[in-house]
């Protein structure tokens, strides 16, 4: 078995409460292992001067399924460019705001990331989120379920179902579609869009189903604390990119009354109405409420300044947007009684007030958050800028003359006006190791991942010492997947394909019946083929690893 | 059409091959069973005539798996070598029929890597019309659980939506107790017979192009001095719906088809502005909806792109199969037709390589062919399909075993085999 010893690097592993110690780290046989000073590895690296840090995990972005596929399609003009093959290795796969899958594991991967989760796998679409997956390299993956908007869990709510076949109706669905995780996007909002409902606050009801956004959320953050399932309930809360629609972001955290969840994305879902614009941060609103609520874990959805695509499966809040888009284009859709997809070319300007304000927000979350372990790094890829900004976005927050700079761009309203010029906190690599390993796989209840103890996954990023931030997180020296050389300064080593994380959940299988019925008489998909095997899973996703992770449930109490 | 099946997915429990989902036409009906007798494949629950006639051309079991280079029978082993070295040889193929499942298409795009390859599809003039709509304006869309719960106007624009879809109208037919009443309404096409619910025809003055431009402009809400009274009527009649899907089937769109896609698009988005309302497309069979994901999601371009060492290059009109062999712009063609017997390989003088369906042994027996056999996924193959709405992936699980390789068995046997060459070549002092 071949062992491997990175010398002499400078190590930051906050699940291990390492900051910054000098020590080595072994590997043989894809894990991390204690080697003794004396033991000769097969292969050394020296990486004095560098940085070492466990593999990046991106908890949310958006890197297969449908909707991304549109927006390939939607958007030749972002996959025109080819860049020069850095290595034999790389197959042919362009684009920056929605690439390829190939060219979006082998971007990861130099960057020093080794496992990515889709938030916005549809039922109805599973399969094919797990083919793309599958054909992103090198990256384990994994998706969070959309609920709460299928017409038959909106049913059960409306009828009074008893709580418990509702909790194994969410087992069940998690099961049939090997999820790792489940995500509600505008609780309710995108079923009442296809009822003609525009607007859906989190009191207001479904105009059909007479059910609110407290009850879905309430609901299903309930069913995934009693199923045991570790990562909370991902929360797109009602009325993004609205001005004022802090309140239901509020609103939407008291809906959980105690109970586990992550507000994703959260810059699109803090603005206040103050001001001459009627638009206006509410920074200071949401920090407050967020560092009271342990129970609240958050990633940010920064925005990053030029051409991306918005893809979402909020169509509510996607089609009221669909004359802002750059280029003007719109592709939605309503899909099989079980939610729907909207997307929108966005091009975020320096000079226009809301994107400037939206800029100053996100870093402000950051930066105002005191507790890096609630606060994922993310731009919720490509809605708020493409995955591959992060080294900038590291600096932006590492950096406080860097983000004046950036600041003095800005629309002159925003520059003179935001708390962000006051803010002088400048983020640590211990910090930054947070935000982008440690914390989002504590938050997935990856327990061997995002950190460097012994018996971990040997995914592990390797930094040389710049202090141009961005330049050190854009090019690692080395990047290690489950112990094998993956790039080496940008350039790819080896390709191997990426494991599947997914949940097994306990419910009662009686509930199998109810969902069958209802499939017979609503869908288009006979039940025998709405649920997906392990084999079949296997085959969508490329021959990776099945990495399954059973959970035991709570039934019956808190 | 069986009024007896068109409110509930018809029962298919309880005997040999229930878990069936048809691979002729890309609706994927995962409803009904086929039964083996004497050697055939019989459908049971449908009358579908694209699944009888694509069942049809399953005869017996075949004796032996075969392929033929130049006309002349050979083992498996000796047809990969000789597309192989055929392969190798070619400075720009051509990648085209790709009638194919996931699986297959994954393959070939790795393979086409290798080569520098065009990739396009038998049915590539069907999808550009759509696909430039999608890349100039977008698209707004339904599906077929959505159009079968909510649709109270169903719109078919040029398309009586049964001859190639035959199981279409009865598969959205409204739930039974459904709170709507349903209206079928054929603009420029005769609606099927028994079909339930209001039906109407419409037939416009001058041809399609006029009729959707007129149905957008009133939808708009815009007067015109000389409307047509009965585009009048369905204008109206669609600002009123309170779910309208438009439907049409691309296969049967005049030339500069693209000018009725966009109208269409114009009109569902105008109709959103103020009540609900999405289109659906009748097209994508062959494997084109499935071709056009796969060969997106690894790239990022859609068909007709040439992949390869230097990258990708998209071009809708340039890389048209037709056009590029017409042109005598490739120097060979490697044709996929797994899924029947169509699409046939064109006739040309350059070199081909053809992975099909058994029946196309005959046409492909001539001097300059490599022909290899392969599986149908649905019949002797597992495999998964993308269904019109592009949004639906289904498995398809093989009734028998025939010892027929899958397309992506010989894409990949292929691809290894151009790998060894190339690792020998480099070698070479």
């Amino acid at each position: 078995m071949s062992t491997i010893r990175l010398k002499g690097g400078r190590v930051y592993d906050p699940a291990n409460g390492v900051d910054g110690e000098t020590r080595d780290i072994g590997m043989r046989d894809g894990r991390i292992v204690a080697l003794h000073p004396r033991e000769e590895a097969d292969h050394e690296y020296d990486v004095s001067g560098c940085v070492v840090m466990a593999g990046g995990i991106d908890l949310h972005t958006h890197i297969g399924g449908g909707k991304v596929n549109l927006a390939r399609m939607m958007l030749p003009e972002d996959h025109r460019a080819n860049r020069a093959r850095d290595s034999l290795l790389e197959l042919a796969s362009n684009g920056c705001c929605t690439p390829g899958t190939l060219e979006t594991g082998y971007r990861y991967a130099q960057m020093g990331y080794t496992a990515a989760f889709e938030p916005a796998m549809l039922a109805a679409n599973a399969r094919h989120a797990h083919m793309e997956m599958g054909d992103t390299p090198i990256l384990d993956h994994g998706a969070y379920v959309m609920l709460g908007n299928e017409e038959l869990f909106l049913e059960m709510l409306a009828r009074g179902e008893d709580f418990e076949r509702i909790r194994d109706y969410v087992g069940w669905s998690i099961d049939a579609s090997k999820a790792m995780g489940v995500k509600v996007v505008n609780p309710g909002g995108i079923s009442a869009f296809k009822f003609n409902q525009r607007k859906l606050d989190v009191d207001e009801n479904h105009v059909h189903w007479q059910v609110t956004p407290r009850h879905v959320v309430h609901t299903l953050a309930r069913a995934l604390t009693e199923l045991g399932v570790p990562h909370p309930l991902h929360i797109h809360a009602s009325n993004l990119g609205v001005a004022g629609n802090i309140e239901s972001t509020l609103a939407t955290i008291d809906a959980l009354d105690g109970l586990p969840g992550h507000l994703t994305h959260i810059q699109f879902h803090s603005y206040g109405k103050e001001g001459p614009k009627k638009f206006s941060s509410a920074t200071r609103q949401l920090i407050e409420k967020v560092k009271a609520a342990p129970n609240v874990s958050i990633d940010v959805g920064q925005i990053i300044f030029g051409q991306t695509v918005t893809a979402s499966g909020d169509t509510m809040r996607q089609f009221a947007n669909a004359d802002l888009g750059s280029p003007r284009k719109y592709v939605g859709g309503d899909i099989e009684c079980d939610a729907g997809c909207g997307v929108v070319p966005f091009r975020y300007r320096e000079q226009s007030y809301v994107n400037a304000l939206q800029w100053a927000i996100g870093l402000e979350i950051f930066l105002l958050m005191d507790d890096p372990w609630r606060v994922v790094l993310t731009t919720d890829h490509p809605n708020g800028g493409p995955f591959t900004s992060y080294p900038h976005l590291i600096r932006l927050l590492m950096d406080k003359s860097f983000r004046d700079e950036q600041l003095a761009r800005l629309h002159p309203d925003v520059a003179a006006s935001v708390d962000l010029r006051e803010i002088g906190r400048e983020l640590s690599l211990y910090e930054i190791a947070i935000m982008t390993r440690a914390a989002p796989a504590r938050l997935l209840g990856l327990a061997d991942r995002g950190q460097l103890g012994v018996g971990a996954a040997a995914d592990i990023a390797v930094y040389r010492e710049d202090a141009d931030r961005e330049a050190m997180f854009a090019t690692p020296e080395y990047v290690f997947k489950d112990g094998r050389l993956v790039a080496r300064q940008g350039r790819l080593e080896a390709v191997p394909v990426g494991g599947t994380h997914f949940l097994e959940t306990e419910f009662d299988p009686g509930i199998e019946k109810t969902i069958e019925q209802y499939a017979q008489r609503h869908l288009s998909v006979s039940y025998r083929n709405a649920k997906i095997g392990n084999d079949e899973l296997c085959s969508c996703a490329n021959g990776g690893a099945l990495l399954a992770c059973k959970v035991h449930g709570r039934r019956g109490g808190k | 059409m069986n009024a007896t099946t068109q409110t509930q997915n018809p029962d298919s429990s309880g005997s040999s091959g229930q878990d069936w989902t048809c691979p002729f036409c890309s609706l994927l009906c995962d409803g009904f069973r086929v039964e083996s007798q004497q050697g055939g494949l019989k459908l049971v629950g449908s009358d579908c005539s694209k699944a009888v006639q694509g069942l049809a051309s399953f005869g017996p079991v075949p004796s032996a798996p075969s392929a033929t280079v130049d006309g002349r029978e050979v083992s498996p082993d000796a047809a990969l070598d000789a597309a192989a070295e055929r392969l190798a040889a070619s400075r720009m193929p051509l990648f085209g029929g790709l009638a194919t499942d996931v699986a297959g298409m994954r393959q070939l795009v790795r393979l086409a890597n290798q080569r520098g390859a065009i990739l396009d599809h038998a049915r590539g003039d069907t999808l550009m019309p759509v696909l430039r709509t999608l890349q100039d304006r977008g698209q707004m869309f339904s599906t077929l659980a959505e159009i079968r719960n909510r649709a109270d106007l169903v719109v078919c624009i040029g398309t009586d939506a049964a001859s190639n879809f035959p199981e279409f109208l009865r598969r959205c037919a409204p739930v039974e107790g459904a709170a709507f009443a349903r209206r079928t309404v054929f603009v420029g096409a005769s609606a099927p017979a028994g079909l339930q619910g209001e039906v109407d025809e419409v037939a416009p003055h001058g041809d399609l192009f006029d009729a959707v431009a007129m149905l957008g402009a009133l939808i708009d809400g815009r007067r015109l001095p000389a409307a047509d009274a009965a585009l009048e009527g369905l204008a109206q009649a669609m600002r009123a719906s309170t779910y309208c899907v438009v439907v049409f089937e691309p296969g049967r769109l005049p030339a500069q088809g693209t000018l009725i896609t966009e109208a269409v698009l114009r009109i569902v988005m105008s109709l959103n502005r103020k009540t609900r309302a999405g289109a659906f497309m009748l097209g994508g069979a062959d494997g084109l909806q499935t071709a056009n994901a796969v060969t997106t999601w690894m790239s990022g371009l859609p068909l007709r792109s040439r992949v390869g060492p230097l990258g990708l290059d998209h071009d809708p009109v340039q890389y048209a199969s037709e056009r590029l062999l017409q042109e005598g712009a490739v120097d060979l063609l490697l044709w996929v037709a797994s899924l029947g017997p169509k699409p046939e390989p064109p006739a040309t003088a350059l070199p081909r390589i053809v992975l099909g369906h058994p029946a196309l042994a005959a046409d492909c027996a001539a001097a300059g062919t490599v022909f290899i056999q392969v599986a149908t996924p649905g019949i002797n193959a597992d495999g998964h399909l993308f269904r019109a709405d592009g949004v639906v992936t289904l498995p398809l699980r093989a009734l028998r075993d025939d010892g027929l390789p899958t397309v992506a068995g010989v894409a990949k046997a292929l691809e290894v085999r151009l790998a060894v060459r190339r690792l020998a070549t480099e070698d070479r002092p």
